[in-house]
């Protein structure tokens, strides 16, 4: 858990998520927490930064599976950016990246995601 | 020719299954270690909604252990029955779907639309049913291909395994505390007995009721204040209860006589210490000293004792206790030859005594003890709840100092 932190911030009523670590544990269930709790308040565009995660296992997958999934749920938007590239190869093969917008840069996803009012 | 994404899938497969391997065998609590499989699983075969379920057998179905993805975890119960767990192929993926009409899925749709379940994986651990996995839709294709198939098998049966050891580990700490209680009550039953016993030993004496009880407490408390461990103290305490077994066989006459004892009564009477070493050494007792301290409790220091005429360091320090304890409430209770002395004429008598009825050593812990307690240093009075109330707590404080500070010169 000490090498995850998230660092969030809203553009317009988008939000942006900028994980930072590794997204190996139980731990990393504080950003699919804090998605909800967007979602609650009916900010339902969100980016996720991926620049500064080093890792994602399995687990980690499964939390990424789980934003995807309430996102969904909420009618909302979802876009990945800054991906490397060991990442989206894993996210295509397991189906994720059908389900989300995929930008190389994080300024890339919020121009998309302000257009799509 | 292999794609490239085949390779990935490879790659993240080993990698989790690794990962799975490295969570099941954690030093986390049971909970989230299966927690966190379950999160391998679902990430895995990218599924956001999932459920691990153990198998209660005697209630034939299936509980909630943990999910992912759930809000409402009001769950139904998915019943199972032997004849489900016959059919049931281990810890092979079943499509739902593909199953509508069989007798397992009918009478628990309810229960398995409300986990989502597209799949369903029952556990077996060797060939017991031990729980199941239920997997909901995947963000990816719906179906899982054989290669995943066999992936799912690996990881059933390493979460069923795990289910399995910890069932077993429940069982056997159950039974512990099972075996635990049982001994308890042995023990409370065991304890009843022999201050039955006590009791009854004490009955024979008119003027010595309680006689044993109080024993047992004061040698209890010279042990404590000498450190002796707690099986130690356990024996000391069972040895004053039980000291004086061997007057049982005593004439009831004899012992009450008090003055006036013929040669023949007295030597009578100094046989109890000899017959109560017979009577307990039939006895198994966990503590091989006791019988000992139980025997010797009327020798002396000077080796003017009885049966053996022992003397200095040939006594143990639990039959130099038990000699005090004895001693000491016979000198502050009635006797049929003489009334009760007061706590400064006892304490008189057992200074006058040292060296050669009693041991200095351990009398002196005796006297630090009813220092203590007096002053109100020790968390339960043994000794003092005993005795006259009638004494002045400064005039044996001060006596008791003097002693002590005369002893340790």
């Amino acid at each position: 858990m000490d090498n995850f932190s998230i660092l969030s911030k809203t553009i317009n009523g988008i939000v942006i998520f900028m994980p930072k670590g590794y997204v190996n544990d139980l731990g990393a269930e504080n950003l699919e927490h804090a998605c909800e709790e967007f979602l609650s308040k009916e900010m339902k565009k969100v980016v996720i930064n991926f620049s500064e995660i080093q890792y994602i296992n399995s687990i980690g997958a499964s939390i990424f599976t789980g934003i995807v999934q309430k996102i969904a749920e909420h009618d909302g938007m979802l876009c990945f950016t800054n991906m490397k590239k060991v990442h989206s190869d894993v996210f295509e093969m397991l189906g994720i990246t059908r389900h989300v917008k995929v930008f190389k840069e994080e300024k890339d996803a919020v121009n998309f995601l302000k257009e799509s009012d | 020719m292999v794609e490239k994404r085949d390779i990935t899938r490879l790659i993240f497969s080993i990698s989790s299954l690794a990962d799975l391997g490295q969570e099941v065998t954690s030093t986390k609590s049971f909970n989230e270690r299966m927690k966190t499989a379950l999160y391998v699983i679902t990430g895995m075969f990218s599924v956001p909604k999932a459920a691990l379920l153990l198998y209660n057998s005697n209630q034939q179905r299936l509980e909630l252990l943990t999910h992912k993805g759930f809000k409402d975890t009001t769950w139904s119960n998915i019943h199972v029955t032997a004849k489900h767990i016959k059919s049931f192929s281990k810890n092979e993926p079943y499509n739902l779907s593909k199953v509508k009409t069989n007798s397992f899925y009918n009478p628990n749709t309810e229960a398995l639309e409300k986990f989502h379940t597209k799949t369903f994986i029952p556990l077996f651990a060797k060939d017991e049913f031990v729980g199941a996995i239920c997997l909901g839709k995947r963000l990816s294709r719906p179906s899982y291909l054989r290669s995943e198939k066999n992936v799912l098998k690996v990881v059933a049966n390493q979460i069923a395994i795990t289910l399995h050891n910890s069932s077993l580990f429940r069982r056997l700490t159950n039974k512990v505390n099972e075996n635990k209680k049982l001994y308890e009550n042995m023990r409370h039953i065991y304890n009843d007995t022999i201050k039955a016993f006590a009791a009854a030993i004490d009955a024979k004496d008119v003027y010595t009721k309680n006689h044993s009880f109080r024993v047992a407490k004061y040698a209890v408390a010279i042990a404590m204040e000498l450190g002796w461990k707690e099986k130690d103290v356990e024996a000391i305490y069972v040895a004053g209860l039980l000291h004086d077994i061997g007057k049982i066989t005593i004439d009831r006459g004899v012992i009450n006589k008090g003055e006036d004892l013929s040669v023949a009564e007295l030597n009578e009477i100094k046989r109890h210490p000899q017959i109560s070493y017979d009577i307990l050494s039939k006895i198994n007792f966990p503590w091989k000293d006791l019988v000992h301290f139980v025997k010797h409790h009327h020798e002396r220091i000077d080796g003017r004792g009885y049966p053996d005429s022992l003397q200095g360091e040939e006594l143990s320090d639990g039959v130099k206790i038990l000699a005090i304890a004895d001693a000491f409430d016979a000198m502050t209770t009635d006797r049929p030859y003489r009334k009760k002395l007061s706590l400064t004429e006892a304490l008189h008598e057992v200074k006058k005594c040292l060296g050669t009825q009693f041991d200095s050593r351990i009398s002196n812990v005796f006297f630090r003890v009813l220092q203590k307690e007096i002053k109100g240093e020790t968390k339960e009075a043994q000794i003092l709840p005993h005795l006259d109330k009638g004494f002045d707590p400064k005039v044996i404080t001060t006596l008791l100092e003097t002693i002590t500070a005369e002893l340790s010169a």
